[in-house]
């Protein structure tokens, strides 16, 4: 035997060793490749390490879950005679169409102008990709070129020339989860939150997540190829909003929205919020080493996630429990010793749907893995946005001189003092000062009509109220919300010591009653 | 088991309807949910008897004049819709919606009682309530 061939002959057994991704391909080929789901690889791995890494070459992710920041971008292809798109709307939906002529992108955040928060980006999006005809509507103000002014078709997916999903932040590494310590429900992009904490939502697929069964991301990057809402689609680098060095980070992906299947992508609408997209991703993980291995092998008992409390309207939001993902999950968590029940925003049944769904695709030598070209950044941070103005808070504004009555006081009383003050609401106050009810000119009215004579018999017991500390911008929320002009302004001891309304909003050029 | 809705107008709010009801049948009533206004209540209840003592029970609730309607189906859930996220489950004050094993939403009709929570937070639209029914 010469030198070559023997150095020939250790060379292909230490490839045999060294896993690589050409020969995790290659086995695909072969039909010797082993896939296994990310919620079956930990006990695969704690049973025996090594033979885990040894004999398991892929380990399939999956998520499903509403992902805001999603959208496609569609060529039209030229009208006769042509029009340069000015504006363009799909299902009255507006897609953004500041780039080509007959080019624009869809988000699946937009709302219709027709139909609000039931109809949107997300919709169109699940109508294009179900073989739906579109309406398609545009205005423009011509040019030479394109003399057209105005456009109005129909479509479907078959016409467009181009539909490529582009999403800039897709399938967070982890997520928080939400409650609400205040006393009124509020809806926000983690779902219903009723008030008290009374419940707990949360997100993401825990042990199927993508990102974080390979939290360094030696395998996951720009080229990275994925199974994107039944389509195989790519990573396009990091999402917007990647944060690695705090555990939350984010991708970026695309692919042909020609190709997605309807079962894998599904329009959303969240309650008093807006539109969304449920998007369907799983990513396969080839396991190169030990390391790889072992982080594939994390179980939903590992997961950490903060429960914030979204009844705080800022940036910050305090952190009410840490818990495991295995707990919420259960359907209940425990709460300053109360039982609190939790839901999942994501679909943990999709999640592993699609997790096998990408195992048979590879079994069935469908879907072969990338070597990305460039991994996700590491050490990029998120930064907030910069301000420059100061945003005032309801103490900076409110009026101190509150006129209060009590519950003893008689009606005629109360209706003289809204008279002489030319005031529209009176807060009720008890002995020590403290609120217990609001009375409004609407009140006296519907009391004289019904004969009511005590102040306790009419007055609100429910009083929406402000706290001094709160920026403004929470307040003239409040007061959209609850379609009141105005309200009282109470200390951590329910003591009355203001009043805000609408026109002291509005002379802070604050935008009030306009929805 | 059959839920009713009773409506009963403002002359007739100040009086103890379903305890003397009650009283009158010896059939007991539950109530699932109330609301009282001013000058109107509304109420859901089941009626724990056979169909005779139903009858019964919806015959004198009639004659003091509440208006007695019974619900259909409750509420149901559009599988080809559902994509099994969850968010309506914690929401529901009676435990009617939960997961199976598999991971799939299952609705449990006999519990709810149509309070709406789960409809309105439900991303994609898939619960519904079936219409009522006058008997
Ligand atoms: S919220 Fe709607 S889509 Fe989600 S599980 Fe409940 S019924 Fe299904
Ligand atoms: S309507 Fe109310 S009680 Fe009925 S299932 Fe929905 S949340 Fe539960």
């Amino acid at each position: 035997m010469n030198n070559s061939n023997i150095n020939s002959i250790i060379f292909c057994l230490m490839n045999k060793m060294r896993k690589t991704i050409e020969h995790i391909n290659e086995k695909i080929r072969n039909g010797e490749v082993v896939v296994v789901r990310a919620d079956e690889m930990p006990d695969i791995f704690d049973e025996n390490p090594e033979r885990a890494v040894r004999e398991v070459d892929i380990v399939t992710t999956g998520t499903f879950g509403t992902m805001c920041s999603s959208g496609i971008f569609m060529n039209f292809g030229h009208s006769d005679p042509p029009i340069k798109m000015q504006k363009v709307w799909l299902n009255d939906v507006e897609a953004y169409t500041g780039i080509a002529a007959v080019d624009a992108y869809l988000g699946a955040a937009q709302l219709s102008e027709d139909k609000g928060f039931e109809y949107g980006g997300g919709h169109v999006i699940e109508d294009l990709v179900s073989g739906r005809e579109i309406n398609l509507r545009a205005i423009s103000y011509g040019t030479d070129c394109y003399p057209r002014k105005k456009l109005n078709t129909t479509i479907t997916i078959e016409d467009l020339n181009q539909a490529m999903m582009f999403n800039p932040r897709n399938s967070y590494q982890r997520y928080n989860a939400a409650t609400n310590s205040t006393s009124e429900v509020i809806h926000t992009y983690m779902g219903t939150l009723l008030p008290g904490m009374r419940n707990v939502n949360f997100a993401g697929s825990g042990e199927l997540n993508p990102l974080i069964n390979d939290p360094d991301y030696r395998t996951i990057g720009l080229g990275t190829r994925i199974f994107l809402c039944g389509a195989q689609g790519y990573v396009a680098g990091e999402g917007t909003q990647h944060s690695p060095k705090t555990g939350f980070g984010t991708i970026s992906v695309i692919g042909n929205l020609k190709e997605m299947d309807p079962e894998f992508l599904k329009a959303a609408v969240i309650q008093n919020y807006g539109t969304s997209l449920f998007v369907g991703i799983g990513i396969p993980i080839p396991i190169l080493d030990e390391e790889i291995a072992r982080n594939t092998a994390i179980r939903n008992e590992d997961i950490e996630v903060d429960i914030l409390d979204y009844g705080v309207r800022r940036r910050d939001r305090p952190i009410i429990k840490r818990v495991k993902f295995e707990e919420l999950l259960s359907g209940r968590i425990e709460i300053n010793g109360r039982k609190v029940k939790t839901s999942p925003l994501s679909s943990i049944k999709k999640s592993i749907e699609i997790a096998e769904k990408l195992k048979e695709l590879i079994l069935e030598k469908e879907f072969f893995l990338s070597k990305c070209v460039e991994n996700l950044p590491r050490d990029t941070e998120f930064k907030e946005m910069r301000m420059i103005e100061r945003i005032p808070r309801v103490k900076d504004i409110m009026t101190r001189n509150v006129i209060t009555a009590k519950e003893d006081d008689s009606i005629d009383f109360v209706s003289n003092l809204l008279v002489k003050n030319q005031i529209d609401q009176i807060p009720i106050v008890n002995n020590e000062g403290k609120l217990v009810g609001i009375i409004t000119s609407w009140d006296i009215t519907n009391a004289i009509a019904r004969r009511r004579k005590r102040l306790r018999d009419i007055m609100t017991r429910n009083v929406i109220v402000s706290k001094p500390d709160e920026y403004i911008d929470v307040v003239a929320r409040r007061l959209d919300k609850y379609n009141i002009n105005a309200t009282p302004v109470v200390d951590d001891k329910y003591n009355v010591i203001g009043i805000i309304s609408t026109a002291d909003l509005i002379r802070r050029d604050i935008e009030v009653g306009k929805r | 088991m059959n839920k009713y809705i009773l409506r009963y107008s403002s002359d007739i709010v100040d009086s103890p309807i379903i305890a003397t009801t009650v009283l009158e049948t010896g059939i007991l009533i539950n109530i699932l949910r109330a609301k009282v206004d001013y000058d109107e209540a509304e109420l859901i209840i089941t009626i724990l008897g056979d169909d005779e003592d139903q009858k019964m029970v919806i015959e004198s609730l009639r004659r003091k004049g509440v208006e007695v309607i019974r619900l259909g189906e409750n509420i149901v859930n559009d599988d080809t819709r559902c994509v099994d996220c969850g968010a309506c489950i914690a929401l529901c004050p009676t435990n009617a919606l939960s997961f199976n094993e598999e991971w799939k939403l299952v609705v449990d009709g006999e519990k709810c009682i149509i309070c709406g929570a789960c409809i309105r937070a439900c991303p994609r639209r898939s619960l519904s309530l079936q219409d009522l029914q006058e008997i």
